[in-house]
């Protein structure tokens, strides 16, 4: 038994509704993991991009290794890096918010790249008319650029948080108990793992059904233009 | 620690890596071309069939992939070796993305070469692959890159079912040892060193197919 | 059409690969000229060594009891603790030599061996044992203390029994994350004494509860006692190795073995006196 439900295997049936509620709370976790993670990989992301486009090259040219570092290694490994490493040095982390770090960092790498192509996308024309109005760096990212990057970085953004949501189960290898983790401890006690992760493949699968209709139709309700920042 | 017992431990699972990750390559091209053709060509029913296809395998997690394929399987009887699982269940994966870049390439071949065909009396097959894919192909390139490099690093995931692939060499080394930093940094950098390797493959390719290209390409880029 | 055949050759050269559905037999075993076998890498119950060789209590048993049944080769796989008899069901090895406590549920899975060998619980600690702990009931006593376990380990039973809660409790996938994990995580790691024991060796930020007292459970301090475990329809294959196991059990080498890896006398004598017939039923 797990949180207090205990799980009946006499029939499919039986099986699924006992630990429905288990899974449940698992999916909790999952959520509240990849909503912490993206919140991470879109502050993060936004820092890279932005050092990314600095006039020095040191700043510009390490940034770029480092995305690139973060790109092309796996979640797992990473993961695993900062559970057992950082705590040698002191940096002791609770398991949730070192998944979310994980998360964060590997699609921080993707994010970064996301911003870099929306402000790119953004018209010549507007970084002129901004230094033409003696508008300082800062004002011209803050008022200007990113407002009208916004739409056009929507969607893929919203492919990464759904794409995210899917990693998350690889965050039971540091104990936290999301919901695949969940399925395969009920599988260890009873044995029976076609149902625990039949019922978390649907699950997910709804959720990234769910979550793509969700983001056409705010993609369709996006002003074209820009969205204002004040 | 002892380096020199163990780095042959870590080419080898350098090795199972690789060849985990070129097998799921090449077989999660084969059924991205053979679904993603599905959908644009197909009927209504194959073309339902593909999408539930894609959908099913991009709308789930992989680590939930390989678990299911590798200890629900087996219950109802269908057991595969392991590193067949793990190639089986990655290549899938990527085929199920590969589909849809191979469906959205297709599908953004300009419709003056598919009105040329017609015009030239070409079947639906000639057109396909005489005019449509050879276009498409370098247009997939960049995103099957991509691809490519996201299969090798799910690729690390095959550890969890007992793989001995780099990451469960690089976990079995610290159990032994209990130096994580270490194990830990060598292994992300070997991953990375085979992450460049796998660009410059790719990046090869590209060239080779983009010279083959006999079609001088559309003002749409 | 190309595809079609594509499709055809794959199909035959995966049914290669898929097992047989029969149960297997020591005839068939010696044919092929090998067994499968699964450890969890604990040590010093059953683990692989850095070059390739098996080792511990569960191994060293089982190779000497082969060799008697005319088996030489054993191919061992590692996996984690709780997927053992998973993977024994998928038929993904033949038995398990992870000295496994011989519970009731697990009894309802698959065919276990008589008793290998017997042991008592224990518990790792930081260095100094700052929190006082000599049992699994003090970790109840205080709700702010967390303990780590092997996820499929039977330990968090025990652990439930004297009224630890479910969210002081942490789940780990390997014995060797236990260090770490006690180290700057987790208050305790609560394991077989002879698991922590070893884990404990050389150590200098972690150590072993002494003296440690088993945990009470149904009015009995808790001994576990590990066996082989084999597939029920195996049930061949299983006899022919209890069989073996019950004559090398009567001999000066098993003494040996399980002395070597820090079996006590009273210990090894303790694995004859019970049966898995009685053990399966609870008793």
């Amino acid at each position: 038994m797990m949180y207090g439900y205990e799980w009946d295997t006499t029939t499919w049936l039986t099986y699924t509704i006992s630990i429905l509620p288990i899974i449940l709370i698992g999916l909790t976790v999952t959520l509240k993991a990849a909503a912490a993670g993206f919140a991470v990989a879109l502050v993060l992301g936004l820092v890279f991009a932005l050092l990314r486009r600095s006039r020095l090259k040191v700043i510009s040219w390490t940034t770029a290794v480092v995305v690139e570092f973060l790109r092309d290694t796996p979640l797992l490994v990473q993961l695993f890096f900062l559970y057992y490493v950082l705590p040698n040095f002191g940096i002791v982390l609770p398991a949730f918010l070192t998944g979310a770090i994980a998360l964060g960092l590997q699609y921080a790498a993707y994010t970064s790249e996301v911003y870099r192509g929306g402000i790119e996308a953004v018209h010549r024309g507007q970084w002129e008319a901004a230094t033409a109005l003696n508008l300082t760096r800062m004002q011209t990212y803050r008022d200007i650029i990113i407002p009208q990057a916004v739409p056009r970085i929507v969607p893929a953004m919203g492919n990464y948080m759904v794409a995210m949501i899917k990693e998350t189960p690889v965050l039971s290898v540091i104990t936290v108990l999301e919901m695949m983790g969940l399925a395969n401890m009920i599988g260890e006690r009873t044995f029976e793992y076609l149902v625990p992760l039949t019922l978390v493949g649907l699950i997910f699968l709804l959720l990234t059904l769910i979550c793509s209709a969700g983001l056409h139709r705010l993609q369709k309700a996006l002003p074209k233009a820009g969205i204002p920042m004040r | 620690m002892d380096w020199g017992s163990y780095l042959p431990m870590i080419l080898k699972g350098a090795g199972v890596t690789m060849t985990i990750t070129l097998a799921s390559i090449v077989v999660g091209t084969l059924l991205a071309f053979f679904f993603g053709i599905l959908r644009v060509e197909g009927g209504r029913v194959l073309s339902t069939i593909a999408l539930c296809y894609t959908e099913l395998f991009r709308g789930t997690s992989l680590l939930v992939q390989l678990f299911w394929f590798y200890y629900a399987l087996p219950l109802v009887g269908l057991s595969f070796e392991p590193i067949t699982t793990g190639i089986l269940v990655l290549a899938a994966h990527a085929g199920g993305y590969g589909a849809e870049i191979v469906r959205g390439a297709l599908s953004s071949v300009s419709t003056q070469q598919l009105e040329a065909a017609r015009a030239l009396n070409f079947n639906r097959f000639q057109t396909l692959f005489r005019i449509s894919l050879p276009q498409a192909i370098v247009e997939m390139m960049p995103a099957f890159g991509n691809l490519a490099i996201e299969t090798l690093k799910l690729s690390s995931l095959v550890s969890l079912i007992s793989i001995a692939d780099l990451t469960f060499t690089a976990q079995s080394i610290r159990n032994l040892t209990l130096d994580s930093a270490s194990i830990y940094s060598v292994t992300l950098i070997c991953y990375f060193a085979m992450s460049l390797v796998l660009m410059i493959a790719i990046r090869i390719i590209e060239h080779f197919v983009r010279r083959g290209d006999v079609f001088p390409r559309s003002a749409h880029s | 059409m190309q595809f079609s055949k594509i499709i055809g050759l794959s199909a035959l050269a995966l049914a290669a690969t898929v097992t047989s559905a029969a149960a297997l037999t020591v005839e068939e075993v010696k044919q092929q000229g090998f067994i499968r076998a699964a450890t969890a890498n604990e040590v010093p119950y059953s683990y692989m060594q850095p070059d390739g060789t098996s080792a511990g209590i569960g191994p060293d048993v089982a190779n000497q009891v082969l060799k008697t049944m005319g088996i030489e080769e054993v191919n061992w796989t590692v996996t984690p603790f709780g997927t053992l008899i998973p993977g024994l069901k998928a038929k993904r090895y033949d038995f398990v030599a992870a000295e496994q406590n011989i519970s009731p549920e697990r009894c309802k899975q698959v065919a276990f061996t008589e008793p290998n060998s017997s042991y008592g619980e224990g518990l790792l600690v930081k260095k100094g044992n700052p929190k006082k702990l000599t049992t699994y009931a003090d970790i109840a006593k205080d709700p702010s203390l967390k303990v780590a376990v092997v996820s499929g380990a039977n330990n968090v039973d025990f652990l439930r029994a004297v009224g630890v809660k479910d969210d002081q409790i942490v789940f780990i996938q390997a014995n060797a994350d236990a260090i770490p994990t006690v180290q700057s995580r987790v208050d305790a790691y609560a394991a077989t004494e002879l698991t922590v024991s070893e884990l404990a060796k050389d150590q200098a930020q972690v150590e072993q509860v002494s003296p440690f007292t088993d945990p009470v459970v149904n009015d009995q301090p808790v001994r576990n006692y590990g066996g082989f475990a084999f597939r029920p329809e195996d049930k061949e294959l299983r006899d022919a190795f209890n069989a073996a196991l019950i004559e090398f059990r009567k001999t000066d080498d098993y003494k040996a073995i399980l002395g070597k890896y820090g079996l006590s006398e009273q210990s090894i004598a303790a694995a004859a006196e019970k049966n898995v017939a009685d053990l399966c039923a609870g008793k």
